[in-house]
């Protein structure tokens, strides 16, 4: 794949990322922004690819299968629960302003720290070194979040059941 | 490397319409949604940065702890909201 070619797919694939964000905060109702998250959630995991496919493309498969597989999926049909999902819509005329200002801080910031970097091309990734990093560097985090997860697993059942 | 710079002003965008969804709306979901909007352009922006910077297991790990956390704080923040829900029968923040 030229160069070229990852280039417009990233930006096709950015125009989705924008246009799924617009619409989940503007959506009157959080179903359909509940449902437009998982093309969020896509679109950033083949940008995430689009950027060092041999290197990231395995976090890629992390991001669909854990976040758009579980999290969305969950948060979609968990939604049904509700009566009244539309939201009165408020207009705040601030916030528009406070995200510009905030935006524009964030981006000066990350210009400014971006020339002080030195520049380098990552290598592929080793999915065995990768195993065996977490095993023995990160084997404390893990066992937290393998942990939490079987507490998210008992809490999913506790939340399915009516009484 | 200019996904990579790509990468970096698109997770700013994001970023900024999340923070607009986030101050712009009373509905607690609308508000757990743009907060994994803003989660969603930060990972973006890590992996961006670390192909700038050359990194590759240390963004992976850490994105993978990060989404696994993050499936774990919807769940807890949904049990919250139906807490919320059943309380006070509306899903809008006072």
């Amino acid at each position: 794949m030229n160069l070229s070619l990852d280039l417009i797919l990233f930006l096709i694939f950015s125009v989705i990322s924008i246009s799924s964000a617009i619409f989940i905060v503007s959506s009157k109702n959080v179903f359909y922004s509940a449902i437009t998250l998982a093309f969020l959630g896509i679109s950033i995991a083949v940008l995430i690819t689009l950027i060092a496919p041999a290197s990231y493309g395995i976090y890629s498969a992390f991001h669909l299968l854990l976040y758009v597989g579980a999290t969305v999926v969950f948060l979609s049909v968990s939604l049904v629960m509700f009566k009244g999902l539309s939201v009165r819509q408020i207009n705040i005329p601030w916030a528009s302003f406070v995200a510009i200002i905030a935006t524009g801080a964030i981006f000066t910031v990350v210009v400014l720290s971006l020339t002080t970097i030195q520049v380098s091309v990552p290598k592929p990734l080793d999915l065995q070194q990768l195993a065996e990093t977490i095993l023995s560097e990160y084997w404390f985090p893990a066992i937290v979040l393998v942990i939490g997860l079987l507490t998210t697993l008992i809490e999913a059942i506790t939340l399915s059941r009516r009484d | 490397m200019i996904l990579g710079e790509f990468g970096i002003s698109l997770s700013i965008i994001l970023i900024g319409i999340g923070i607009y969804g986030l101050l712009n709306s009373r509905n607690i979901i609308r508000i757990l949604l743009s907060s994994e909007i803003i989660l969603n352009s930060a990972i973006l922006f890590v992996f961006s940065l670390s192909d700038l910077l050359g990194l590759v297991y240390q963004p992976v790990i850490f994105s993978i702890f990060a989404i696994g956390m993050a499936l774990i704080e919807v769940v807890v923040a949904f049990a919250s909201i139906i807490l919320y829900y059943r309380n006070n029968g509306s899903l809008e923040v006072k």
